[in-house]
């Protein structure tokens, strides 16, 4: 009896110690990314060896010892006339190409885009189908703080294969260099560049697939609709292009603003001051979009995904 | 511990909530109205999960202002619909829930198996919770609410689409974990036995207006206890003989209702009968449920 009494007032008097809002975020965050990393997601831990397989075998191994990293001037003039009118001079950097289509420049965006799908597809879906958001809004934290706890592990999962798989070819590029520190002086701006534009393409990525989640609520469909979104939009704006270049028509750089790995791809060239260029046809055609129009789609975008899952959100807590 | 003042709440045209004012002591206090009466979302503007579109409402000595966060560390919630996810297990879903609230891993972990060893529910909680019953996902669900010993539980619908044996053990498990746990219970539902069992005081709510505000006890022993009679012969006589005595009998056309004070009343009913020389059928003490009271305040 006494030790039944003893029972009851330690469950009685117990002390949560509770933290503050930051840390459970970060908490909440962390411990979904390190769910990515169970057994359970065969698929993902697969695309992630892949995509590392990829870059060792391509960007570090093959590329070892190149004279060409991180930048090289190339011209197509193994295709063209030279001065010819489709004959085009263009700065070709490796961390540039890394994001790239496979077909035209050996990157690996595919890979990249079907990880985001993946991974951000039931993240906010999931807890909406089985209803558990409102037990997540019903704690110490505000919806906002709900969105960033589930964007933080599908950011560091892209994380993982944009920034840091370059970081590791510019290491083995350092390294061939004999490990010098004129080397890191000398391309401190390509380590810059390299984590922005890794920062850049996850963050992106990761916001247009929690928005699908959010929309779709079905974690395969989310998936798919992100994947044929990103790769869908690209593929109308390419034919487009071509048939408005095709027939002199104005205004055919515009189009390629309806594709959001055009204007992530254009942001990201501007991050390494590279001029915009687009395959359509046979020939490169160079893409000439102000900064601003493109940072005004972009915000758009954005702003308009991040606002849609608040409101998505409000919704369902109102409603239900 | 909960206090409202002059509360409204929109949505679009229609009034949720309609200058809604209630001062609620602390205890278990139950939150009694029809569907769309308002008491969902009353526990939401409580929660801080919605912002009125005006009045003021003060928490536990907090007051309210929009999307309060920090009063959520002292309040749980158990919400009504099913909202445990099918995938984890009883126990990593409670952790997973206390570590949100803001315990750590280690005391998460202890209070998870404090309170499932409360709920009784043994190796049960290893399990997938897409495998438990629909009593053991209710337990669940209240076990999450009082995860992080919070000092209040908003408990909105407990016994919702659970079997009576489920929904009695629902309500003993309510009672002996708040009980156990010290906790203030605010229990919003439409059942009115819920409310009798695990409630001490009630407010009852209709078209986003407070209709009663009262202690549950009182109500049953002051409205609800009475003598059920049945005679035969002159039956306005037999009413006028217990006027006489100063007793109120209430004439339904099939039943006597005489309100019980003590045992002397048998006596009175006795005597009257006689007196108007009528026969005395059935003469039977009952106590009428809340049910009654509840429809009177409603209708």
């Amino acid at each position: 009896m006494k030790k039944k009494a003893q029972v009851s007032d330690r469950f009685r008097d117990f002390n949560a110690n509770l933290t503050t809002r930051p840390w459970i975020v970060w908490g909440m965050g962390l411990r979904r990314f390190e769910k990515f990393f169970s057994t359970k997601n065969k698929i993902i831990m697969g695309l992630i060896l892949i995509i590392y397989l990829w870059t060792l075998a391509f960007d570090v191994m093959l590329a070892s010892g190149s004279e060409n990293y991180p930048c090289v001037l190339r011209d197509n003039g193994d295709f063209f006339e030279e001065d010819g009118p489709l004959m085009v001079e263009f700065k070709d950097c490796g961390p540039l190409t890394y994001y790239g289509d496979l077909f035209t420049g050996g990157g690996i965006r595919i890979l990249i885009v079907s990880l985001a799908a993946i991974a951000s597809g039931g993240m906010i879906g999931n807890d909406m189908a089985n209803k558990s958001l409102h037990l997540y809004l019903s704690r110490p934290i505000s919806r906002i703080d709900y969105l960033i706890a589930r964007f933080i592990p599908v950011f560091l999962l892209l994380l993982l294969v944009t920034a840091v798989p370059n970081l590791i070819v510019a290491s083995a590029m350092w390294s061939d260099d004999g490990l010098k520190t004129e080397w890191l002086t000398n391309h401190k701006w390509l380590i810059v560049n390299i984590l922005i534009q890794g920062i850049f393409y996850s963050a992106a990525y990761s916001i247009i697939g929690l928005t699908f989640s959010t929309i779709l609520k079905k974690e395969s469909n989310a998936s798919l609709a992100f994947f044929l979104f990103v790769y869908g939009t690209s593929i109308i704006a390419e034919l487009f292009f071509t048939i408005l270049k095709a027939f002199g028509i104005d205004g055919a750089d515009g189009v390629l603003l309806i594709s959001v790995s055009h204007i992530l791809d254009m942001i990201s060239y501007a991050i390494f001051d590279v001029e915009y260029y687009v395959q359509a046809g046979f020939a490169p055609w160079k893409v000439d979009i102000g900064g601003t129009e493109v940072g005004v789609v972009f915000t758009f975008i954005f702003a308009g995904c991040c606002g849609f899952m608040y409101w998505m959100i409000l919704q369902m807590e109102a409603n239900k | 511990m909960i206090k409202a003042t002059n509360v409204t709440k929109k949505y679009g045209g229609l009034k949720a909530l309609d200058d809604f004012s209630v001062d609620i002591p602390e205890g278990k206090i139950g939150v009694l109205g029809p569907n769309g009466a308002g008491k969902s979302t009353f526990v939401k503007i409580a929660l801080g999960l919605l912002t009125a579109t005006s009045g003021e409402v003060t928490v536990l000595g907090e007051k309210l202002t929009k999307n309060t966060t920090h009063i959520r560390k002292r309040i749980g919630y158990m919400p009504e619909h099913d909202c445990v996810p099918d995938e984890m297990t009883g126990v990593e879903f409670l952790i997973e829930m206390g570590m949100v609230s803001g315990m750590s891993l280690a005391g998460a972990t202890e209070r998870t198996h404090e309170i499932l060893g409360h709920l009784r529910m043994g190796e049960e909680k290893y399990r997938l919770i897409g495998e438990y019953s629909g009593g053991m996902r209710q337990k669940v669900k209240l076990a999450q609410g009082l995860i992080h010993a919070p000092e209040l539980i908003f408990l909105d619908e407990p016994t919702s689409g659970l079997d009576p044996n489920a929904r009695r053990e629902m309500l003993e498990t309510i009672n002996g974990l708040t009980e156990v746990s010290n906790t203030k219970v605010l229990l919003s539902t439409h059942i009115l036995q819920d409310v009798e069992m695990v409630c001490d005081t009630v407010i009852i709510v209709k078209d986003g207006k407070l209709q009663m505000h009262e202690n549950v006890e009182r109500i049953i022993g002051e409205k609800s206890n009475f003598i059920q009679v049945r005679v035969g012969g002159p039956v306005e006589d037999f009413v006028n003989e217990l006027k006489k005595k100063k007793i109120t009998a209430d004439d339904d056309g099939r039943v006597i209702i005489v309100p019980y004070k003590d045992d002397s009343t048998y006596n009175q009913i006795i005597d009257a009968t006689v007196k108007s020389n009528c026969l005395l059928y059935e003469m039977e003490r009952t106590t009428q449920s809340m049910d009654s009271v509840y429809q009177e305040i409603i209708e």
